[in-house]
């Protein structure tokens, strides 16, 4: 099973730093391979909006770049991880970079599902999504924003399964491990669908 | 002294000065010049390229009564370009906020024919100003919007009429500062076209466009799978 982590934290984010590392420790401890993209420190082109990755080239962004190289790991996983401090209720500029170029896995044709238009699949198997959002403390109504967030993105990128949790910068080291497990269980029910 | 009523729109649709969120947002933007304000437009792309464009356009926020920000929904909620941009203006907005009164109002568009779904960009533009002391102005929501594409909406006037209501009640509201009317929400969700042309339209649009490239034989390719 292959795991990847799409870290949109801040460059200098020092604090938070450890959280990726217990998120790796977990997934090898059972066994996964894990492949790291920390966002901050790669060169990606923002998407153009040009369409050409549904047109001219079929699946592949036009940028041969660190953004198409994560594309490629996010559907050759079985669990994509997003950490990213809560911005305004939603994800930050260095996760939104790497995400807006995804739409490559889709097909450009709809279909609907629960009375709205959606993207058909352009795969078979997608990954499930655990995505982390760190905040200074608690703040229901960005958390309110986070969450549905999550769940319109799962609408659209078709994951098997996913879950959503919260990380607040003043939490110890054992209660940010705490968080990070609950979320984790997220790889039991993905492991039982795949197998 | 200033005298006039500044009015800045922020277009965040990338790389592109022709787009729905331009034509939505410059309509809007005439309209406010109508009322008297002095205005400006920027492309988000090419203001956060470099420090003196970000100074640029930190500037222009600084002394604008009224910011727009008008862009297209991107995976669910604001294209990298927009998020980036607040994040700049909130970190400089940490530093001092202006002591007069500054409305926020944006303008979302997005591919799939439901308005609705741009409810979550919304609700973040929202959050923005709450967090960097804009006084919130509203959101205004439009489904299906490659029916307005790149043309003015002056040279589409009977198609683009429910939008061109919405938006001029929007400049009302915006000049006499009251809160955003709910009929202008509603004529800008209301659908251009009925759903299914809508996706007919599309669908014969990416299979012609495809035909263009040679690639109406590939397009369900899965290049990633070896
Ligand atoms: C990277 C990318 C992501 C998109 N995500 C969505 C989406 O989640 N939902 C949707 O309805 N449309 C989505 N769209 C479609 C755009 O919102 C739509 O084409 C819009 O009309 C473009 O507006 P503009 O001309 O102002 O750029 C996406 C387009 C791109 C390029």
């Amino acid at each position: 099973m292959k795991a990847s982590i799409l870290d949109g934290l801040g460059k200098g984010d020092i604090a938070m730093n450890n959280i990726h590392k217990m998120i790796i420790h977990e997934l090898m401890e059972i066994e996964w391979k894990v492949e790291s993209f920390i966002l901050h420190d790669m060169k990606i082109t923002h998407c153009l909006g040009c369409f050409e990755c549904w047109m001219k080239t079929p699946g592949i962004c036009r940028f041969d770049d660190a953004g198409r190289k994560i594309a490629k790991s996010f559907i050759q996983s079985d669990l994509v991880i997003f950490l990213t401090p809560v911005t305004f209720g939603g994800y930050s500029s260095e996760l939104k970079k790497a995400l807006d170029r995804i739409i490559c896995l889709d097909l450009p044709f709809f279909k609907r599902y629960n009375g709205e238009v959606h993207h058909k699949m352009r795969y078979k198997k997608y990954p499930g999504f655990m995505v982390a959002g760190i905040l200074p403390e608690a703040d229901p109504e960005s958390e309110r924003i986070f969450k549905t967030l999550v769940e319109r993105n799962a609408l659209n990128f078709f994951p098997p399964a996913h879950v959503s949790g919260f990380i607040y910068r003043y939490q110890s080291q054992e209660e940010i491990q705490k968080t990070i497990n609950t979320l984790l269980g997220v790889t039991e029910t993905i492991t039982s669908i795949t197998n | 002294m200033r005298t006039k009523k500044q009015a800045l729109l922020l277009v965040g649709s990338p790389g592109k000065e022709n787009s729905t969120s331009a034509s939505l947002g410059t309509f809007l933007i005439e309209k406010l010049q109508d009322h008297g304000f002095k205005t400006d437009v920027l492309f988000i792309y090419k203001s956060i390229r470099q420090d003196d464009s970000k100074r640029a356009l930190l500037g222009k926020v600084r002394q604008a009564d009224v910011v727009v920000i008008a862009f297209p929904l991107y995976v669910d909620s604001l294209p990298y370009l927009v998020v980036k941009s607040l994040e700049i203006i909130a970190k400089d907005r940490k530093e001092k906020i202006p002591k007069t009164e500054q409305s926020l109002l944006c303008i979302v568009n997005n591919g799939f024919p439901e308005a609705s779904q741009n409810d979550t960009a919304i609700a973040i533009c929202h959050r923005f100003a709450a967090e960097t002391g804009f006084k919130w102005a509203g959101g205004l929501a439009l489904g299906g919007g490659g029916a307005i594409g790149d043309k003015p909406l002056s040279g589409i006037k009977s198609r683009a009429r429910n939008v061109i209501k919405s938006l001029e009640i929007t400049a009302n509201s915006l000049n006499s500062r009251v809160p955003l009317p709910q009929e202008a929400i509603t004529l800008m969700a209301r659908p251009i076209v009925p759903k299914w042309l809508y996706l007919l339209i599309a669908t014969i649009g990416w299979k012609k466009t495809a035909k263009k490239f040679n690639t109406h034989k590939n397009l369900y390719d899965r290049p990633f799978l070896s």
